[in-house]
């Protein structure tokens, strides 16, 4: 079984610009707001308890997405440049400060800012909610492009 | 290659055209989506010049949302059954290796996670094996997979059904007729195969009047034929230009161009879609500054682009190429696989379409397998271009020749285009071509679906947008008679999945009115019909449906300028 990708036009592997398509961002934000009223319903949850797990959770989600997995979902037929890149090295073939990483970027801290905001800056919660937030924001800095801390996930 | 980073100010070509398409961002200038690419270009040419209409309307905002949940619910449903793979509860019906300790794993299996949960399950839609010569119909084999598309079985039936897939533009894949009896004949005196390379024993009589027919037939002062499409541009490509040149490229070409454009160690750089104000641009970078460490001038600049796209059924804006070609030094490699033969009023392609001189275009490049059902590609241009392919092509070199079978298939064919065999059925078949290529588009058009591309363009594709509607309408089509080609992410960008059709002079109007019937009703029963344009409908029941169109999208055009505004405030950041 194969698909047939990049056969009939250049385009080889559409990861670099599928995140800045058109209505993309309204998505993710959407999906967002889901989950977040999903979390709200269950009852054993306080305010503050759904807002850190939003944080915890989108973070986790986002991290394997964006820094853990590797590749493309679709065999290419460019030769597997991009099989040990991260989607986040993908992005826009690499360039930093694109649209599209400054708002993957900016999502996070308004999550930390407004799970801050609802914890009543509780201790916990601010610890837990801080760490989410550098798992999400440290491994999208230019300086970390390509880096693999002690060869964790090289190849 | 993209982004270059530079600005140059451009005071060129007196064109307005907008952009097509918005790819842009999030950002999207207009209220009611959409923009018409260029309705009227100021084309410096003769007078038969027709206007240039090409649209491609921009994915109406809710569709893009819910086409995006509707990938994001596959993945993840994909993930758990990956996982439950993984764990034993499901079985493993793809390939697996064995585990051998201190070997590097054969396969990923994250790169085949798209084929094994998404394309597999409704890839009953493609590789349909045909029973018959496709025509204007065809026989399909019936297939049944009873574990959900892992593995099929036929059933022994055939289907005939319409066909809108092949690319048969002026009809000439018939198993009788002239060029049938002519092949036969060819085969009774030369045999099937040539058994050796051009440059060998293998360059017949037959290779060279077929040279000399394709060398009139474009107007040209000569031209070499390749036994293989694909390989004529990627194995000739390498002797035009090699290092040292630049290859200006249309961002959308083809496979074949890519490749040659490779293979060649020229620099390549991309120009935006059919976008002449940034291929100015880039040819003004280029001549201005040259190679990028030592500002020599580069030894060519080759623009390369196609005659009609076939993904978005556009046509190039070949005079405001040429204007450009002349005023910067450049030459231009024009292939035209899909409009040789389906443009023009003579059936001669794109330079016939806006009636210019054939010498101007440096190498013009086409196939024979679309419009003459036949194989194999052409390179036409100078006298000297074509001495030099003759001795270095590695397809004359290296490569059998062309059989005289396909190449008796080929005069044939051009012989009735050029009106040499005695009748005016040449003609017939363009006429034919060009009034069902505007009246499908235009019923289509009016029915409501998103049209893209040229109105003249022969190739028509409709937008799916989601991925349950593309495998939905295949099949709903096949059920119902029609055979179509379907193309989703990621050959297509991911919010434009689309089906292709590709019309024929063999179809009859009642052929296509029974075609239109079907899509109108698989239209309504899958909401395809997305356009939001106004249009003056010709008749006058299509009241109705634009009156359903508008009410619809009222509530859908709001929540758009809320979220442009949005992210015109993001922006910003």
């Amino acid at each position: 079984i194969t698909m047939n990708i990049g056969t009939a036009t250049s385009e080889e592997n559409p990861t670099h610009s599928y995140l800045g398509s058109r209505g993309i961002w309204i998505t993710y934000v959407l999906i967002l707001l889901i989950t977040h009223f999903m979390l709200l319903t269950i009852p054993f949850f306080s305010v503050a308890v759904a807002w850190t797990l939003t944080n915890v959770v989108h973070c986790v989600i986002t991290y394997f997405m964006l820094h853990v997995t590797k590749g493309t979902p679709w065999g290419t037929p460019e030769q597997g440049k991009a099989r040990t890149q991260t989607q986040w090295e993908q992005i826009d073939f690499g360039q930093q400060f694109t649209p599209t990483k400054k708002f993957l970027t900016v999502v996070p801290v308004a999550i930390f800012f407004l799970a801050s905001f609802y914890t009543k800056y509780d201790t916990t919660h601010f610890c837990i909610n801080l760490i989410a937030l550098g798992f999400s924001v440290i491994p999208k800095l230019p300086q970390l492009h390509g880096v693999r801390i002690f060869n964790i996930n090289k190849w | 290659m993209a982004r270059d980073g530079f600005e140059v100010a451009v005071n060129g070509i007196n064109n307005n055209y907008k952009h097509s398409n918005g790819k842009s961002n999030g950002i999207s200038a207009y209220s009611n989506g959409h923009k018409v690419n260029g309705a009227q270009s100021k084309v410096q040419s003769t007078k038969s010049t027709p206007t240039f209409k090409e649209h491609f309307e921009q994915t109406p905002l809710g569709v893009a949302i819910w086409t995006y949940l509707g990938y994001a619910i596959l993945v993840v449903i994909g993930q758990i059954r990956d996982f439950l793979r993984s764990i034993g509860i499901e079985k493993i019906k793809s390939c697996t290796e064995p585990k051998l300790p201190g070997f590097v794993p054969l396969f990923q299996s994250w790169e085949s996670f798209y084929t094994r949960n998404l394309y597999r399950r409704v890839r009953d839609c493609w590789n349909r094996p045909i029973g018959s010569v496709a025509w204007a119909e065809m026989d399909i084999l019936e297939r049944v997979s009873y574990d959900h598309g892992w593995n099929f079985e036929l059933t022994g039936k055939k289907q005939r059904v319409l066909n809108l897939g092949s690319y048969n533009y002026l009809g000439f894949s018939q198993n009788e007729g002239p060029c049938a009896d002519a092949v036969e004949d060819i085969v009774n005196k030369y045999g099937v195969g040539t058994c050796a390379s051009r440059q060998e024993m293998g360059y017949l009589d037959l290779h060279r009047n077929l040279d000399i027919l394709v060398a009139e037939y474009l107007g040209v002062e000569d031209a070499i034929t390749v036994p293989m499409g694909f390989a004529t541009n990627s194995m000739n490509m390498p002797l035009l230009v090699g290092k040292g040149c630049l290859i200006l490229s249309d961002e959308l070409n083809h496979a074949s161009l890519i490749l040659g454009s490779r293979l060649s160690g020229a620099s390549i750089r991309t120009f935006k879609h059919n976008d002449m104000e940034d291929l100015e641009e880039k040819l003004r970078f280029a001549v201005a500054e040259g190679m990028p460490r030592t500002h020599r001038p580069w030894k060519k600049i080759l623009i390369v682009v196609e005659g009609i796209y076939s993904m978005e059924g556009s046509i190039v804006r070949l005079p405001d190429i040429i204007q450009l070609k002349k005023k910067y030094k450049a030459y231009i490699y024009l292939d035209e696989a899909h409009s040789i033969g389906a443009l023009g009023p003579h059936g001669k392609g794109v330079v016939d379409y806006f009636g210019l001189n054939p010498k101007d275009i440096d190498v013009m490049m086409g196939t024979f397998t679309k419009s003459f059902g036949a194989v194999g590609g052409y390179l036409g241009g100078s006298k000297n271009l074509v001495n030099h392919l003759r001795v270095s092509s590695h397809s004359a070199i290296y490569s059998g020749s062309m059989p005289p079978c396909v190449i008796q298939q080929v005069i044939s064919s051009m012989k009735i285009m050029l009106g040499k065999d005695g009748t005016n059925e040449g003609k017939q078949r363009i006429d034919t071509l060009a009034w069902n290529t505007t009246y499908f588009r235009q019923r289509l058009v009016e029915m409501g679906f998103i049209v893209y591309g040229n109105e003249h363009s022969p190739v028509v594709p409709i937008l799916l947008f989601m991925p349950g509607k593309i495998s939905c309408l295949s099949r709903e089509c096949l059920k119902r008679g029609l055979g179509i080609v379907v193309v989703g992410f990621p050959a297509t960008p991911i919010i434009e999945s689309r089906a292709r059709f590709c019309l024929s002079a063999a179809h009859t109007k009642e052929m296509l009115d029974k075609a239109l019937d079907i899509l109108d009703e698989v239209g309504d029963l899958l909401k395809l019909k997305y356009s939001r344009l106004k249009r003056q409908p010709a008749l006058a029941e299509s009241d109705n449906k634009e009156l359903k169109n508008g009410t619809r999208n009222s509530s859908v055009s709001t929540f758009a300028d809320l979220c442009t505004l949005s992210m015109k405030i993001i922006k910003t950041l």
